[in-house]
């Protein structure tokens, strides 16, 4: 389970996070949803051992994390069982989309052209774009490469921030199943999503965060029946856009 | 007398000249490449106990002109130190420190803007340290770079002239001495222009097809 309690985190005067506690659990499907600057992404990054927070504890299954960190206690790098593919996607612009997908497994010495990869390529309908450079690629094309980068990386828990935002109804279906399909093979998931239908369909549980902190949490059905009326109104600006 | 008519007769001074010349051109380049990527590195590494210091002093190389630079070391400071010092080592001292401070402003540069991104992919992609440098880090760089290194060696296989200044015998300074015998101005710097350009045409090709080779436009289409 990769939990994080009382998380704290400020940039300079500014409080990104106020006391949020979130946990992924194996198997299961969390979609973390709220408007922009609410600190989603931060709590990502720092799901992800990637940002530290002021003050709060991350544990991910047995290590366990009391921030701020004692002097010379040093986080063992949980990556890439815990792996992230990042809104802005983060290809290496140097490598094809393909040299993109198979570096990090050829360079931990492990089999560049698993069975498993051809087959992410035909589902993602992936051949005819997979040798281009990032640049050359549609922000669709990039996403997905993306996303098969890190499913090939076999990780315990996932963490995609806006993953669907440029790919079309047929794509976010075909990512929706796999996504299912992970779950049920016990790979955590959190996905940060502003697609609602999205949401309700992949999530097990729905995290409503605002203003840098957990304002509700529940099961999919949150999204029809909201308790707040934070969330109420954040669904219907959401609804209304849409 | 034409071009050719000198070229065949004092072929063996051109020789001799541009031989010097190519000898100084490889230390220089050598030499300021590998200290000055090294000094680019530290410099992004420990950037106030060298990256500081190293760029006063890129700084300050930039604003003083080659040949006083290379005046300065041949006479004041030999004589203030009482030694004497031979000029061709005078010369690609002073040509390769403007080497290496150059290349190491272009290598420090390039790893100071160096995307964050790239290596924050590479980590939660389980990427070692090592592989990361070697397979992200390194190739980035160098494909950054290359365009710009290549810039300053042809420029400094150029400034190799100012050696003649101090009686080192390349090949500027063989054929003033063939136009002090002969006085054929015309067909003797015409003849010095045809060799340079049989170097550095090649020279300026290489770098082409490196760039070609390497270097990527990263924008998207």
């Amino acid at each position: 389970m990769l939990v994080a309690n009382h998380i704290t985190k400020s940039f300079g005067d500014q409080q990104i996070l106020r006391g949020v506690d979130l946990s992924i659990e194996r198997g299961k499907i969390c979609a973390l949803i709220g408007p922009s600057g609410s600190g989603k992404t931060t709590l990502l990054k720092i799901l992800a051992f990637l940002e530290q927070p002021d003050s709060g504890n991350v544990s991910l299954d047995s290590m366990n994390y009391q921030f701020p960190l004692p002097n010379g206690q040093k986080i063992q790098e949980p990556w890439p069982k815990v792996t992230v593919v990042f809104q802005q996607l983060f290809l290496w612009p140097h490598l094809t989309l393909l040299q993109n997908i198979t570096l990090p497994l050829s360079a931990r010495d492990k089999d560049d052209n698993p069975p498993r990869l051809q087959e992410l390529l035909k589902i993602f309908d992936m051949n005819h774009f997979v040798h281009r450079y990032p640049n050359e690629a549609s922000l669709g094309q990039r996403q997905r490469a993306a996303l098969v980068r890190a499913l090939l990386l076999e990780p315990e828990y996932l963490l995609l921030d806006e993953i669907t935002s440029s790919l079309d109804i047929e794509q976010t279906a075909i990512i929706l199943s796999q996504l299912k399909k992970l779950g049920s093979q016990g790979i955590g998931i959190l996905i940060i999503t502003h697609l609602l239908q999205f949401a309700q369909d992949a999530a097990d549980k729905v995290t409503f965060m605002a203003d840098g902190q957990i304002i509700e949490e529940g099961g999919a059905e949150l999204l029809a029946q909201p308790k707040s009326e934070r969330l109420s109104q954040f669904l219907s600006v959401v609804k209304a856009v849409s | 007398m034409n071009v050719f008519d000198i070229l065949v007769k004092y072929h063996q001074a051109f020789a001799s000249g541009l031989l010097v010349t190519c000898q100084m051109c490889l230390i220089i380049w050598s030499a300021g490449l590998i200290l000055g990527s090294l000094l680019g590195v530290l410099s992004a590494k420990w950037r106030l106990l060298i990256g500081i210091p190293s760029r006063l002093i890129a700084f300050i190389l930039s604003g003083m002109p080659m040949l006083v630079f290379l005046f300065w070391l041949h006479y004041p400071l030999q004589s203030l130190l009482g030694i004497v010092v031979d000029p061709f080592v005078t010369a690609v001292v002073t040509i390769t420190i403007i080497n290496i401070f150059s290349v190491s402003e272009v290598v420090r540069n390039a790893l100071r803007d160096f995307p964050n991104q790239y290596i924050v992919a590479a980590k939660v992609c389980g990427l070692s340290a090592f592989h990361t440098v070697t397979y992200i880090q390194l190739p980035i760089i160098f494909r950054q770079t290359l365009p710009g290194l290549l810039t300053i060696q042809v420029a400094m296989l150029h400034a190799t002239l100012f050696a003649s200044l101090i009686s080192v015998n390349e090949i500027f300074r063989v054929a003033q001495q063939i136009n002090s015998i002969v006085y054929k101005p015309v067909e003797i710097y015409t003849a010095l222009g045809l060799l340079f350009l049989a170097v550095c045409l090649p020279m300026n090709g290489v770098a082409l097809w490196l760039r070609k080779r390497y270097t990527r436009d990263y924008s998207e289409k």
